[in-house]
């Protein structure tokens, strides 16, 4: 392959399109960088920013496993452009603890089992977070429907529901 | 992901219009849900993407008494689900945005974008259609409105020209009294695109509006439908007589989400579903 | 046996890992970044069956950027876990959409996925298979060469010329005399589509093969790293001394990661780019359409039956659709020999389990391997029999449900302490509350509101479906703080091996959990041996190597202290943290005294580090006989029941659950909460086969539904209302050679779950379902024809 490119080794390629500035916050803290405007948000997340808790389980924004929060809405970050978060104040799984503590709604989830193989749970732990940040005291049905964009194919849901009410319960109890 | 795209957000509609003439091909991108697939699919080579969600005056829900609603292009499938006006005056489009795909996706899908995309299929389609709804299109020779039923041409087509863009969808007003609904039949509970919708509106007046999506290269008024019904009393052998009158009047094709037999059966319990729901809200 | 006995067993721990798993520190192949790591992207054949004409990768090969490009040319190995009929990459044939003709090495996915769109392929399009009928009419072969393929000899018989990978029969008794002996005779037939495994991970491999040497390091999201090591060396001729498998995390297996899958192209494409480590994320619609499923079936079943419910004989085809390369499928196949009638005595048997070949996405191991498919058929077609009996389809069963002393369809024998069937169907049937069937006044009545209620069960059985030599390891360590660390070979994808191990193992040492480690990235380097991680075999297998390398852990540990104590080794017993004596317990030694050596007050050590090791082998086990099925292949039964309340909306077909009762004689829980997500998670998956999955192709071959557009799973909509899960924990019926008695449920679960959905629409219905998936569309229109 070298010699064809007159002994020069590409490991870099540049895409030609001029990367562009982007600024904001993730997890509490401020990030200034640049980024390729065709850059995926999910893609920034992980292999720009080192957060890997955030999946990728379709690329299409069908199975949640992506989701984090931006500006106070979960979306599937696998279909939103890292430039439109600019400015913008992003919350993934690893924002969720705080002072080297685990969150109530994490605490839940492990005593409730709601996870089994880990891979649909940071995106499905941001869903629930979002659910209880505008909802505090939310039926089975509105957990049911504010999960229902995140696939899991090893719990059979029934005990994140469970995760999810307790963590509820608890909160509006323990955080006052 | 192939395309390497300028990508271009504007902060007045002029700037949005300038860009789309010096661009030929721009793509609109506001909630990305269908955009981000044709990126991703390679499904074709996009160079311009303008989005745009930094023009204001896209984003706002505005009701006015006497005129009427208007919704943005850049406002959320969520803001129309989470919008008291929208649930009380003009109910079926609050239920339609309920079934649009999960939550996630409706934080960042659009109404505008939803028949923009002009999915034979798209939910939010027929609810429009029931309520006479004008599209706001604005381009580089100026501002027109076009009926909603005007404004779909064929599967993914619709009147848009080059370099124009929606800004908005208004609905008329109506009045107290008027009702409607929205049904859709999915394969599963979870979100699903639809295998058939049906909207169904009953005005003040008792008139009759019916709209479908998924049964036809667009979503449409049944007309003829609407001409039936207006010479019927509206009770629930009705609704049985609407369950057979729509199916005569619609030709579903077989696709990978349906047979055509399914689709005009379920059709028809649809519809008869939401009449009878109806003629039940309008006695209580 | 009360849990009041066990400190550790039957307490409902926590997972492990679960920390790692909420905070997002737990990493995937998914997320691994390596040093000088490129990205492949791979080029798939747009048809289901085609020569391949020529292919000119030139131009990928000069995109800046791209470091290796190969096609089949340049892999001209075969590989196959059970007959060896699939070219790593596809050579002068394609066949089925979707199948490896080409791919690519570059530094970043853009620049792969750019030479993919610059590889130029010339088909020849041939004629395909497409269904079973067509497979078995053999006109057009999918393998002409079936007949020089290497496989298992005596466990598979692929017949030369045909499309059959393999055709594996069960004889037992006589059939014709058993039929004669019948007062009716009852046939039908029923199937079930292809479905997809889904795991939220999909298929992911670094491979890194060192340019001086035949050594390969693999990173794998896989279930089976001993096995990924075997066949990859075995592919590529190279000694499995030289091939290492590491499996971090793993997003999910299902059956789906078992065996050997991308695992030996990727090495190929890391050879071609200089040893670099090349990573291979299988998209979405990959995980759909390249890689395997499980298979579409189609059953004949004939079934003779007295006036009085026994059954005298069956005579069953299962016909397994199972793709274009044999794969784990085969052994499915062979599977049903001793699975595919159910859990009844049944004196005259006559089963024949043909894998066939078509074009399309192959079938490979899946949840239930082969069960959820052959009880579809089995139990719709019993509730069909007792339908025409006029009998109880309980009754019914219970006449015939296998007891102690009556030998399976292969012949073996029940005892006490294989399980009870009969104890599964009675508690799920008290469950749901089950008073016999609808009649047809009830079912007018309920008419009118346009939903009409049912309730039905079904039975299960499997035992593992594995080689009658299969065996595990475990080793132990322990730490200078008296901590333990244990190493094992099988993966824990959220089963929950690891946490079940700690138990087993804090449970012989009496030491707190806490201090007890399974360790994670199983390393075939560093681990020891384990077959796959399948099976519902690891509780028993795995916790019974561990009990072994616990005591072994004991008897070390107290044959340092009897000479520190100067006592007999048989004086001690052990607790508390302490190795001490059974009369005098102040004379004791700590484990951390003990855990490096002991060291004498005059500086004399004796001992050393305390390492132990367990072994254990499915001992007696034979594999089936060729011509009759006969043997005794099955290491360990687990029975089961499902009963479903539900009710259904007879004008949109949409079926709504209310209660899924499920019974399994599991002998013993060890950890309920970890057994509850088995069941919660199986049944959900069995209601996703049941009401919403299922492959589609065009009249061409092409998978029409490749994205999660329109291949659905069930999302937390479209759960039941209730999910019961009963465990039988019955001392007599427990598994008396396992691990405190307990059984595998891994599986079992989703076993069954759409043969009783189908019983409860017969039950509500009046209609007999024969074909998956009772989606609202199937559902609706099998109303207005049974109306018109």
């Amino acid at each position: 392959m070298c010699d064809k490119h007159n002994g020069n080794c590409f490991e870099y390629v540049d895409s030609g399109i001029p990367k562009v500035a982007l600024n904001c916050i993730v997890n509490r803290e401020e990030v200034h960088t640049t980024v390729d405007p065709t850059m995926t948000l999910l893609q920034f997340l992980t292999t720009e920013l080192k957060l890997f808790g955030t999946k990728e389980g379709c690329g299409e924004g069908e199975c949640g496993a992506c989701t984090i929060i931006m500006n106070g809405k979960t979306v599937n970050s696998c279909i939103v452009l890292a430039i439109e978060a600019e400015g913008a104040d992003i919350l993934t799984v690893e924002g969720l603890g705080r002072n080297n503590e685990l969150s109530i709604l994490q605490q839940e989830f492990i005593a409730n089992d709601a996870l089994q193989c880990g891979f649909c749970t940071p995106g499905m732990l941001m869903s629930a977070r979002e659910l209880l940040d505008r909802n505090n005291d939310p039926s089975d049905e509105e957990i049911k429907e504010a999960l229902a964009g995140n696939f899991c194919r090893c719990t059979g849901y029934f005990p994140i529901i469970d995760a999810v009410k307790k963590a509820a319960k608890r909160e509006r109890e323990e955080l006052k | 992901m192939l395309s390497k795209f300028d990508y271009f957000k504007p902060q007045t509609l002029d700037e949005a219009l300038t860009y789309l003439e010096s661009n030929p091909g721009t793509r609109i991108f506001a909630g990305g849900t269908d955009l981000m697939i044709v990126l991703r699919r390679d499904m074709e080579i996009i160079d311009h993407i303008l989005d745009i969600k930094g023009i204001s005056e896209l984003g706002h829900i505005d009701y006015k008494s006497g005129e009427g609603l208007f919704i943005g292009a850049a406002v959320t499938v969520n803001e129309v689900c989470f919008s008291d006006i929208i649930r009380e005056k003009y109910p079926a489009l609050g239920q339609a945005a309920d079934t649009v795909a999960s939550y996630q996706l409706r934080n960042r899908a659009t109404l505008v974008g939803n028949i923009c995309n002009a999915s034979p299929g798209a939910d939010l389609s027929s609810p429009l259609l029931v309520y006479n709804a004008k599209v706001h299109i604005a381009g580089p020779k100026g501002k027109r409105i076009v009926d909603i039923d005007k404004f779909f041409t064929g599967v993914k087509r619709t009147v848009l020209e080059k370099n124009e863009i929606v800004t908005g969808v208004s609905l008329p007003d109506v009045q107290a009294g008027d009702m409607s609904v929205y049904k859709k039949q999915a394969r599963i509970k979870g979100h699903d695109l639809g295998i058939a919708g049906v909207s169904i509106r009953i005005t003040s007046n008792k008139e009759v509006f019916v709209a479908m999506s998924a049964v036809a290269p667009t979503p449409i008024r049944l007309a003829k439908v609407e001409e039936a019904i207006a010479t019927k009393e509206l009770t629930p052998e009705t609704a049985a007589w609407l369950s057979t009158e729509v199916r005569k009047h619609i030709s579903p094709i077989s696709d990978v989400r349906s047979s055509a037999e399914y689709r005009l059966h379920i059709s028809g319990i649809l519809a008869k579903k939401g009449l009878l729901q109806l003629i039940e809200k309008g006695v209580n | 046996m009360s849990d009041k006995q066990y400190t550790h067993i039957g307490k409902r721990y926590d997972r492990k890992e679960a920390q790692e798993k909420v905070t997002g520190q737990a990493i995937y192949v998914h997320d691994m970044e390596l040093p000088g790591m490129l990205h492949a992207k791979c080029l798939h054949s747009p048809y289901a069956h085609a020569e391949i004409v020529s292919i000119d990768t030139s131009a990928a090969k000069a995109l800046p950027g791209v470091k290796a490009v190969v096609t089949g040319e340049d892999a001209p190995y075969s590989v196959g876990i059970y007959m060896v009929d699939k070219d790593l990459i596809a050579r002068n044939k394609v066949r089925y959409q979707g199948e490896i003709v080409a791919a690519v090495a570059a530094v970043d996915e853009r620049t792969a996925e750019e030479a993919v769109k610059l590889i130029k392929v010339e088909y020849k399009e041939l004629p395909a298979v497409h269904t079973v009928d067509e497979s078995l009419e053999g006109k057009i072969l999918v393998h002409e060469d079936l007949h020089t393929y290497e496989h298992m000899k005596g466990v598979f018989f692929p017949q030369a010329h045909t499309n059959i990978a393999s055709w594996n029969r069960t004889l037992k008794g006589d059939v014709k005399k058993g039929f004669e002996e019948a007062d009716y005779i009852v046939e039908n037939e029923l199937s079930v589509p292809a479905v997809g495994h889904v795991p939220m991970e999909t298929h992911v491999v670094i491979a890194q093969a060192d340019p001086y040497s035949d050594k390969v390091k693999v990173w794998s999201s896989a279930q089976s790293p001993f096995a990924c090591r075997q066949l990859l060396a075995k592919s590529l001729g190279i000694k499995k001394s030289d091939v290492q498998v590491i499996v971090p995390y793993i997003g999910g297996g299902f059956g789906g990661k078992a065996g050997i899958h991308l695992e030996p192209f990727v090495t190929v494409l890391s050879r071609a780019a200089n040893g670099r480590p090349v990573k291979l994320k299988a998209t979405r619609e990959e995980e759909f359409n390249l890689l395997p499923t499980r298979a579409g079936m189609r059953s004949r079943v004939k079934t003779g039956v007295k006036k009085d419910g026994r059954i005298t004989a069956i005579e069953v085809y299962h016909d397994w659709d199972s793709g274009a390369y044999a794969d784990y499928g085969v052994n499915v196949g062979k599977t049903a020999v001793y699975s595919g009638a159910g859990p009844y005595s049944i004196p005259n048997v006559e089963l024949h389990s043909r894998t066939l070949y078509t074009n399309k996405v192959f079938s490979t191991a899946y949840r239930g391997f082969g069960h959820l498919e052959t009880h579809w058929a089995i139990e719709r077609h019993m509730d069909m029999i007792a339908q025409k009996l006029g009998m109880d389809p309980y009754e019914f069963r219970m006449k015939n449900l296998l007891r102690t002393g009556e030998t399976t369809i292969s012949g073996e024998l029940m005892y006490d302490t294989t399980g009870s069937p009969e104890a599964c169907l009675d508690a799920v049937v008290k469950e749901i509350g089950w008073t016999g069937r609808k009649t047809e006044e009830e079912r007018q009545a309920e008419i009118k509101s346009g939903k009409i209620r049912g309730k039905g069960f079904a039975m299960l059985a499997k035992a593992p479906a594995m080689p009658s030599y299969t065996s595990t390891s475990a080793i132990m360590q322990m730490d200078e703080d008296g901590h333990v660390k244990i190493m094992i070979g099988a993966v824990d994808m959220g089963q929950g091996a690891n946490t079940i191990m700690a138990q087993v193992a804090a449970e012989e040492l009496r030491v707190p959990i806490e201090n007890v480690e399974v360790l994670w990235n199983v390393d075939t380097d560093k681990h020891p041996y384990d077959w796959n991680t399948v099976a519902s075999k690891y509780t028993v297998m795995g916790g019974n190597a561990v009990r072994k390398a616990a005591r072994n852990m004991i008897t070390q540990m107290k044959e340092v202290a009897a000479q520190v104590l100067r006592c007999h080794t048989d004086e001690l017993t052990h607790g508390d943290g302490y190795i001490y004596h059974i009369h005098h317990t102040h004379r004791r030694v700590s484990y951390t005294d003990l855990s490096m050596g002991y060291v004498y007050e005059n500086g004399n050590g004796i001992g050393g580090p305390i390492i132990s090791h367990g072994v254990y082998m499915a001992s007696g086990l034979t594999n089936p006989h060729p011509e009759t099925g006969q043997g005794r292949p099955g290491l360990v039964w687990t029975f089961g029941a499902h009963a479903v309340d539900l009710e259904v909306d007879i004008e949109t077909g949409e079926i709504h659950i209310f209660k899924i009762a499920s019974a399994f004689d599991i002998g013993k829980c060890i950890n309920k909460k970890m057994v509850d997500g088995q069941v919660f998670g199986g049944v959900l998956q069995g209601v996703g086969s049941a009401i919403i999955e299922g492959y589609k192709f065009s009249p061409d071959g092409r998978l029409l539904n490749p994205s999660f557009t329109d291949n659905k799973i069930p999302t937390a909509k479209d759960i039941p209302d209730e999910i019961v899960p009963i465990y039988i924990e019955d001392p007599k019926s427990a598994q008396i050679d396992g691990p405190y008695g307990a059984r595998g449920i891994g599986e079992h679960p989703m076993i069954s779950v759409p043969s009783a959905i189908g019983n409860a629409l017969y039950d509500a219905l009046g209609v007999n379902f024969r074909k998956l998936p009772l989606s609202p569309e199937n559902v609706a229109l099998a109303i207005e024809k049974a109306n018109n």
